[in-house]
């Protein structure tokens, strides 16, 4: 009933978030520069790393199933294979999950010490709301780092199919336009935009809602974060299983 | 909140910031220009329906193939008023010169992966293909035939299997020559084949005999016919004087041709005879017609005599 309660607790704090989030005083110059650092954080120091950690896992699989593919005179479908799983499923996956790892657990920490300490009572008895100054900007932050790091790193894995398929000569441009052009239809391209924002709230929204839970007691900040963490699992694998359901079942 | 002691923020984080988000900015956007790009959405196309009994495996996005290249897209599929599928294919006009008026188009399945169109043009100079053109595709179906190809294996490995089990035309054609070699088997028969292999040496050597006789009988024909004062030798003689004949014949023939021309002249002048004739006779009417009118002219003149009667003379 408890993960019924938080569960709940969750999707109101993101309704809260939206409601403030659509307010103009949310956006001033300190919640500017708080977004840019959690922006800065998630996503441009971890740049380098993580585009590399994606272009070599997808390079093992995307060869993997091209000389797979070939063995079973199956080329031609290699490659839309590989868009499908590598490109469309699993590159935004393992963003958002080494997102959450990294920044949703450091906002879910800090969220349950902010409310251990009484800091955002003492905002809230300032008069100052504490979701404008301190959680939008997060959640803001989240879905553009979330959103920036899976638009670079498939757009490295997209070039790495093309060079494991047809390697570094010109002449496979037309046949990898025809598939991308058979991947990439409209209602794809809308989908995987969708997720992507869905991944991006959820990986800042959840932490925040699951810090809010932490009470004086400080037992109660490493439950917040464990339980704010198994939902962000929860949630991204549902997301990603929703999405697998209207494309393909 | 002092939380920046442990996380160290740099002074131009606004430029980094800035420069990743629109560096994802101007990826995402390229992408979805190339996107529409591969979908043809810059490209100007001419539609081409395809009618075909079904369209069973055919998906949207699939190519159409000419030569193994693609260049035309599945648009739409739909059921058409008559019940037949209607497989709508976008094709680039760049690449409409390849399908003619007399072009094939032809929907294969394979045992693995889906369906191929294909189009055939036999003949490149024909008429191109206009824009909204409707084509019967004709069909070939692996997954169709097998299930026939089974059925007349399974007939023809009966037949084999009847030809060749107990009881079977092989299997008596066998007994029978098993029966007729058991009848050999005596010594008896033995002896019998041994005198028939004699009778047939002594035939061979009446034989050689007689090939022997056939090269002198040959021989002597050779002298009779080619030799000097031989067949061929009197023929040949016989045509010298043929020859000779022929050229006497051909010198009296010049002279009948001279004696023709002769005849000709001769009728030509008998032909300007009969043209002054006519002449002749033109003058002596005009002739007549004066003397009638002389007649006239006297009866006229002469008061006392009533007797119209003219003499002549």
């Amino acid at each position: 009933m408890s993960w019924l309660r938080a569960w709940g607790r969750a999707l109101l704090f993101a309704f809260t978030a939206a409601a403030a989030a659509l307010s103009f005083s949310a956006y001033t110059a300190r919640t500017r520069s708080l977004a840019m650092r959690q922006v800065y954080f998630a996503a441009w120091q971890v740049l380098p790393g993580f585009t590399l950690f994606a272009a070599l896992l997808s390079w093992v699989v995307i060869q993997i199933t091209v000389s797979l593919a070939r063995e079973y005179n199956l080329a031609q479908f290699a490659l839309e294979l590989a868009m499908r799983v590598v490109v469309l499923e699993l590159v935004p996956l393992l963003t958002a999950l080494y997102v959450a790892l990294r920044s949703g657990a450091a906002i879910v920490t800090e969220v349950a010490v902010m409310a251990h300490n009484g800091e955002l009572d003492e905002l809230r008895s300032a008069n100052i709301d504490p979701y404008e100054r301190e959680f939008v900007p997060r959640i803001a932050a989240a879905a553009m780092s979330v959103f920036a790091l899976t638009v670079v790193s498939c757009f490295v894995v997209i070039l790495i199919a093309y060079l494991v398929m047809y390697g570094a000569s010109p002449w496979g441009f037309s046949e990898y336009t025809r598939t991308v052009a058979l991947v990439f239809s409209p209602g794809e391209l809308g989908g995987f935009l969708l997720k992507c924002v869905a991944f991006g709230v959820v990986v800042a929204v959840i932490p925040i809602a699951a810090g809010l839970d932490a009470t004086k007691d400080p037992r109660s900040v490493p439950v917040a974060v464990m339980g704010g963490m198994v939902r962000l699992f929860v949630a991204l694998a549902a997301i990603e299983l929703v999405n697998l359901a209207v494309k393909y079942v | 909140m002092d939380r920046e002691e442990y996380t160290r923020v740099p002074k131009n984080l606004q430029f980094r910031v800035g420069l990743l988000l629109g560096l994802t900015i101007m990826v995402a956007a390229g992408f979805l220009i190339y996107a529409l790009y591969a979908r043809g959405v810059f490209e100007a196309t001419q539609r081409l329906t395809l009618v075909a009994d079904n369209a069973e495996g055919v998906s949207i996005g699939m190519d159409l193939t000419f030569s193994g290249f693609p260049i035309g897209r599945v648009q739409r599929i739909a059921l058409g008023e008559d019940g037949r599928a209607r497989i709508e294919v976008d094709i680039p006009r760049k690449d409409a010169r390849w399908l003619r008026n007399s072009s094939i188009f032809t929907l294969e399945r394979g045992i693995v992966g889906g369906a191929r169109i294909r189009a055939f043009t036999a003949n490149l100079q024909d008429d191109p293909l206009p824009d909204g053109a409707e084509r019967i595709v004709l069909r070939g179906d692996t997954q169709e035939e097998i299930p026939r190809m089974v059925a007349t294996l399974r007939s023809v490995l009966e037949n084999v299997e009847q030809v060749t089990g107990p009881g079977g035309s092989l299997q008596a054609s066998l007994d029978n020559l098993r029966g007729l070699t058991e009848q050999f088997g005596g010594k008896e028969d033995a002896r019998k084949l041994g005198a028939v292999l004699d009778r047939a040496n002594a035939l061979l050597v009446s034989l050689g005999g007689l090939s022997r006789r056939m090269d002198g009988v040959v021989a002597k024909t050779d002298r009779r016919m080619f030799g000097a004062d031989g067949v061929v030798d009197g023929t040949q003689r016989a045509v010298d004087q043929a020859n000779v004949i022929l050229g006497e014949l051909r010198e009296s023939l010049k002279r009948v041709d001279r004696i023709l021309a002769d005849a000709q002249s001769v009728s030509g002048n008998a032909k300007a005879a009969t043209q002054d004739l006519a002449q002749l006779r033109a003058e002596v009417d005009a002739s007549l017609r004066k003397v009638s009118g002389l007649i006239d002219e006297i009866n006229r003149k002469w008061p006392f005599k009533r007797d119209s009667e003219i003499r002549l003379p």
